[in-house]
């Protein structure tokens, strides 16, 4: 039987069934400009990404004139894109999808209102994110109707700190 | 908080140059030299300028050339005003809101000839598609520069003319040139385009007649009329709380006809599945085109960015 009150979190996360590695990190400071990838990023509890479009305070996004507390960080599952090509026929690459961090091996659609640790930070998942017309108008991609229920997770952000490509995602309930 | 949502590029005058024939070049960039929204060779945009006015330009750069949109500009005395506001008005460090880019070359591997006639300032789009075919190798082009005398962006075109790759006819002292020798035979594997005056793009498509449509491509300075959905039909949105009358044109949404009516509507996806901007309507035959109501709620509540109305008139709670 495991031991799970003496298990450290990445054993408490196999044990829940995943354990996720962040794949790709991507930012932009305004709406419409392409996603620039990054190795690393800087994640400021309560407020956004440093030099992201949404960082509170600080908004230049598509969104920005409806705040959203909860959308400091998005997340985008590698996965998606797989199936993408594989459902749809549809090249979307990961700075296409205008998420910022894309993961593999994240259950995301199963994390609302859970907090999982993404490297060092905290962060707890707010709401599934909703395929939008302005991603399809940006990429020139028919992208809408197979993003429906898999178009990413929005999340606020916890602890701050550095994340970098290759970190590891964790549960951390 | 914005109050109001981004809809554009925001972009800096970097620089204006004179480039001759009346002719100023823009250099458009983002604030911290970011990347701006990629574009196809001869893309154009729509820029917003300063006075109100929205005016579509040619880009005049390569893809390749990512961190600007340049734009060259004649100043039209008696055109509509936008190129006289760019000449006069907007000076460097100037914000201008730019549209997403549209149009312009599309990648065809079997495309290994390309023929481009252009008039005067028409020239603007085969710049940009000269410098990216000359970069990229991709496939051999001739483009035929004609003019009155003056020749627009010569510096710019200086080593291409000297490569022999652009060949400019002066009307003042060769007269018009005959665009049928121009473009030459036909064939799946040339591609002919053309840019000016109507007189121009009329004779060239008369030239061209015979071609197959995807061989062809005309860009005329002034946009033909949108292509409307045949079956689509305006109506009329009565809004019951204010008493306003917004009447709703053939193919538009009724949500672009309520912001264009200064009615705010809060929209988020524009696709019919967020929800944000359900509308409670009261009279008429709406035809429901969202993936998230219920027959039920299709009773009371439509979506104006995807609804549209089977009848003339149509009443909103609103």
């Amino acid at each position: 039987m495991l031991d799970t009150v003496n298990a450290g979190p990445a054993q408490k996360s196999a044990q829940l069934g995943w354990t996720g590695v962040v794949r790709f990190l991507h930012l932009a400071p305004r709406a419409f400009l392409p996603m620039r990838a990054a190795e690393a990023v800087t994640l400021v509890a309560g407020k956004g990404i440093e030099g992201d479009r949404y960082m509170i305070g600080n908004e230049e996004g598509f969104y920005s004139h409806k705040p959203e507390e909860g959308r400091q960080v998005t997340l985008f599952e590698l996965e998606t894109l797989a199936a993408l090509k594989r459902d749809a026929g549809i090249e979307l690459g990961p700075e296409e999808h205008r998420r910022n961090v894309t993961v593999e091996g994240v259950p995301l659609n199963h994390l609302v209102g859970r907090r999982f640790w993404l490297g060092e930070t905290l962060l707890e998942a707010t709401r599934l994110s909703v395929p939008c017309r302005h991603i399809e108008e940006i990429t020139g991609k028919a992208i809408f109707d197979p993003l429906i229920n898999r178009s990413g997770l929005n999340c606020r952000i916890l602890q701050g700190g550095i994340v970098r490509v290759g970190d590891i995602v964790l549960n951390a309930a | 908080m914005k109050a109001r949502p981004i809809t554009t590029v925001k972009t800096i005058v970097a620089s204006i140059e004179e480039v001759g024939a009346g002719t100023k070049l823009f250099n458009l960039v983002d604030p911290d030299h970011w990347e701006l929204p990629p574009f196809r060779p001869g893309a154009h945009i729509d820029l917003h300028l300063p006075n109100g006015l929205v005016r579509t330009y040619s880009l005049c750069n390569a893809p390749a050339d990512n961190k600007r949109y340049v734009i060259a500009v004649k100043r039209e005395a008696e055109g509509r005003g936008g190129s006289r506001a760019l000449h006069d008005d907007v000076r460097v460090g100037d914000v201008i809101g730019v549209s997403l880019p549209r149009g312009g070359l599309e990648p065809d591997a079997t495309i290994t000839r390309h023929v481009f006639v252009a008039g005067g300032i028409g020239v603007t789009p085969f710049l940009s598609m000269a410098l990216h075919l000359e970069a990229t190798a991709q496939a051999d082009f001739a483009l035929h520069l004609i003019v009155r005398e003056e020749v627009p962006l010569a510096a710019h075109l200086a080593s291409l003319i000297d490569q022999g790759r652009v060949v400019v006819h002066r009307t003042s002292r060769t007269g018009r040139p005959d665009l049928a020798q121009l473009v030459g035979e036909g064939g799946s594997q040339t591609l002919v385009a053309c840019c000016g005056p109507e007189s121009m793009t009329c004779e060239f498509e008369q030239v061209t007649a015979a071609w197959p449509a995807a061989n062809v491509h005309i860009e005329r300075f002034v946009a033909p009329p949108p292509v409307i959905d045949p079956d689509a039909k305006p109506f009329t949105l009565s809004l019951a709380r204010t008493g306003t009358e917004i009447q709703v044109r053939a193919g538009q949404t009724m949500l672009a006809a309520l912001q264009e009516g200064g009615v705010e509507i809060a929209t988020s996806c524009c696709g019919g599945i967020c929800g944000a901007c359900k509308v409670g309507w009261l009279e008429g035959k709406p035809v429901h085109r969202d993936r998230i109501l219920s027959p039920y709620e299709r009773e009371r509540y439509l979506m104006v960015c995807v609804a549209g109305s089977d009848g003339e008139r149509l009443v909103l709670d609103l």
